[in-house]
């Protein structure tokens, strides 16, 4: 009998013409999704490798390593393309000096706003916004619709249990609609290597990661959907309720919570900020420039050499004061924020849609760990390239104060640019992607278990005229 | 006479044993009801709207429970074993609807298969179809399109197909036109030929007189007048009927 009840619930399904207009839409924007975004990635791509030439090919002709001009880029990735997260909000060019602080310049958006636009079309999209509203659409007269047409008194004149029909509808109308869109899906996937995207291990697993927990999150809608049906006995007072929670839980928690822990968290702004620690430099500057009366040559030969040695601890010592106020005072910002981000984030969990936003953008190397990890690994590579100066010409660039002096008439010999250490960004482990994703795959799994089994109950005492 | 209404010591199919039914906000809509309804006969509930025959029906289907009293299809209790009872009875509602996106064809073979007849073919389900008076090209189109009449056929051919004991029948002839009513009262004595034992309620005195070999009023949840086809055999049943609801006219005022 179940199998009669599940062979019909699909039928049903795929034999509506909400369906159909369902299936082609998501079908478009999923194959639409994998081709622009490998075509974006490639694109990035190619802008990145020509960025690193770039800034090799302006070190020609140089003859020391203080004098180069120095950039580093975050590489793109491909699930980036897919899962946008905030990579294309955040900074991806760093001036790079052996000192100081550094900044990220030039997002995504910035060079290009027309990305900005088309900013919707990502697998992230699909599944929180255009897929939770098909499962609204198409079961949200699931149970009260029959009751309408009459067919589930004509199913109840048979001897049919109700678990029997509920665990029916539940499974077959998530079969129905999902084993469709597996495959534009599946499509999309072989879309992938065929257009040059080189996809590492942990990208595929992440990407089927992202595809699943999407899934996960499509079902709590589906449940969701179901369980209201069984408790309203009209369709169009289910339809009501369901739209209202969709825009509650996919619009406005995720922007509330953020208002809300705005005003809850008080985070000092980025001026603020900039004058507290131009404030400080000011005030080391006018040390360092009283310092700078101590310096005494001690022979005549290489004074221009000693001076710069003598610069270079001083502005070593400075710079490490100047560093320690910063990154005090950016601790100090960053712990509210993060305090702020913290409690904005738990907020937004009441909303399945945030939770699958935090799960996908954690899959995809996306999330806001991204700007961090970028921001850590650039200034780890500021005291290798540092050290690589130092090696070269005896002082690091970035601390303020330096004199180049030329010998006239000797020929100096230009820098040899592939000497320079590579910076490399390496994306987060799968390990940690998946223990960042899991909190929130835990709570989307809690949804559907709460949501199956109160629509469960609710049809068990449903009103079967 | 019928010698199958007479035979009252044959094993009764439907049986209403004290039916009694409160709903929650309070309205006394089925009263004390009985009564027993043997194979190959035909029960006719008349009574106006609002006067207990759909309950009554709903009873036999455990869509809703007795306050008291008990229903029992071929002896099986409705209220304790309705899955077992349910295997037993086919049921055609007042307005049948089926599923608009699924052909005659498809409606039939879900509706059939959950009646348990999980193997007939698709000629069986065709010639039923035919029986009941379906065009032949409406066969393999969506329900969507079709008319009352043409899903009350649909509707009829189902019942048929489950090939069950008992039929309920709820208003089965509204929305037929008059030949398809005509038909039909010939299928429900080919029906009552094979043995069923049949529940029907309806509006049409006429047809009710025509066909049914014990008629029933309900008025306010009670039966308040049961009588064989032989003993109203001479009596106008329009008058009669008319006076048991001047009788509900007067109680209701
Ligand atoms: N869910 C319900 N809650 C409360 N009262 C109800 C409910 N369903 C039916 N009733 C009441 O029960 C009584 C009998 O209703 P029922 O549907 O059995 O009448 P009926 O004889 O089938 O009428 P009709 O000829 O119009 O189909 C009516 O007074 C009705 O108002
Ligand atoms: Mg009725």
């Amino acid at each position: 009998m179940f199998k009669v009840m599940l062979k019909k619930e699909i039928l049903q399904i795929i034999s509506s013409n909400k369906f159909a207009i369902s299936f082609a839409v998501c079908s478009i924007l999923i194959l639409l999704t994998f081709f622009v975004g490998a075509n974006s990635y490639l694109l990035s791509r190619d802008q990145y490798e020509a960025a690193v030439q770039e800034n090799i090919r302006g070190m020609d002709g140089i003859t020391d390593w203080r004098m180069i001009n120095h950039r580093i880029f975050l590489p793109p990735q491909p699930l980036a393309a897919l899962v946008n997260g905030i990579s294309n909000d955040i900074g991806r060019n760093i001036n790079m000096e052996g000192m100081g602080e550094l900044r990220a310049h030039d997002s995504k958006y910035n060079e290009d706003p027309i990305y900005a636009a088309f900013r919707f079309l990502d697998l992230n999209f699909i599944f929180q916004i255009i897929l939770s509203l098909f499962a609204v659409l198409l079961l949200y007269n699931a149970i009260n619709g029959e009751k309408e047409l009459g067919t589930l008194r004509l199913t109840f004149s048979n001897s049919v249990s109700r678990s029997q029909y509920i665990l029916s509808k539940i499974v077959g109308s998530f079969s129905a609609i999902i084993i469709p869109l597996l495959i534009p899906i599946a499509i999309g996937f072989i879309l992938l290597p065929l257009m040059g995207v080189p996809m590492t291990s942990t990208d595929w697993i992440s990407l089927l990661g992202i595809i699943f927990s999407g899934v996960l999150y499509f079902s709590v809608f589906l449940t969701l959907s179901i369980f209201i049906s069984a408790s309203t006995a009209k369709s169009s007072t289910s339809f009501l309720v369901l739209l209202i929670v969709w825009i509650a839980s996919v619009i406005v928690i995720p922007r509330a919570s953020i208002l809300i822990s705005g005003r809850l968290v008080d985070v000092p702004s980025v001026d603020e900020i900039n004058s507290k620690k131009s404030h400080y430099m000011r005030q080391i500057s006018g040390e360092t420039l009283s310092a700078m009366g101590n310096f005494k040559p001690t022979s005549n030969n290489d004074i221009m050499r000693e001076f710069n040695e003598f610069m270079d601890e001083i502005n070593t010592e400075r710079d490490e004061k100047v560093t320690k106020f910063n990154s005090q005072v950016n601790q100090e910002r960053r712990n509210a924020q993060m305090e702020q981000e913290k409690l904005a984030l738990n907020l937004s969990r009441v909303s399945p849609a945030s939770s699958f936003y935090l799960i996908s953008s954690s899959f995809a190397g996306t999330s806001m760990e991204l700007e961090k990890n970028y921001h850590e690994q650039a200034k780890a590579y500021q005291k290798v390239f540092a050290d690589f100066q130092r090696e070269k010409e005896g002082m690091t660039t970035g601390g303020g104060m330096m004199f180049i002096v030329r010998k006239a008439g000797v020929e100096e010999n230009p820098i040899d640019p592939s000497e320079l250490p590579e910076f490399v960004f390496k994306p987060p482990s799968l390990e940690s992607r998946i223990n960042s994703a899991l909190p929130d795959l835990g709570i989307l799994f809690v949804y559907n278990f709460i949501f199956f089994l109160v629509g469960y109950v609710k049809f068990l005492k449903f009103d079967l005229r | 006479m019928d010698s199958n209404i007479e035979n009252n010591n044959k094993k009764p199919i439907l049986e209403a044993i004290n039916l009694s039914k409160r709903y929650e906000d309070n309205a006394l809509a089925l009263d004390n009801v009985s009564f027993t309804i043997h194979p190959g006969e035909i029960f006719a509930m008349l009574g106006g709207n609002g006067a207990g025959k759909t309950t009554t029906i709903n009873l036999f289907l455990n869509l809703i429970e007795p306050t008291s009293g008990d229903c029992k299809i071929d002896g099986v209790s409705c209220v304790s074993k309705p899955l077992e009872a349910k295997k037993k009875v086919a049921y055609v509602s007042e307005n049948v609807m089926l599923y608009p996106d699924f052909t005659a064809m498809q409606n039939l073979d879900f509706f059939i298969k959950l009646g348990g007849r999980m193997n007939l073919s698709k000629d069986e389900y065709k010639s039923v179809l035919k029986r009941v008076g379906l065009q032949e090209d409406a066969f393999n189109k969506k329900l969507k399109g079709f008319s009352k009449g043409m899903r009350q056929k649909c509707g009829i051919a189902i019942s048929i197909l489950k090939d069950a004991p008992a039929i309920l029948l709820d208003e089965p002839t509204s929305g037929l036109d008059p030949k398809a009513g005509a038909e039909f009262v010939n299928l429900l004595k080919e029906l009552k030929k094979e043995g069923k034992a049949i529940l029907m309620s309806t509006h049409d005195i006429f047809r009710a007189k025509d066909v049914a070999d014990t008629i029933g009023i309900m008025n306010k949840g009670q039966l308040v007048m049961k009588k064989k086809q032989s003993e109203i055999h001479n009596e106008d049943l329009e008058q009669l009927y008319i006076k048991y609801m001047a009788g509900y006219m007067e109680n209701a005022a």
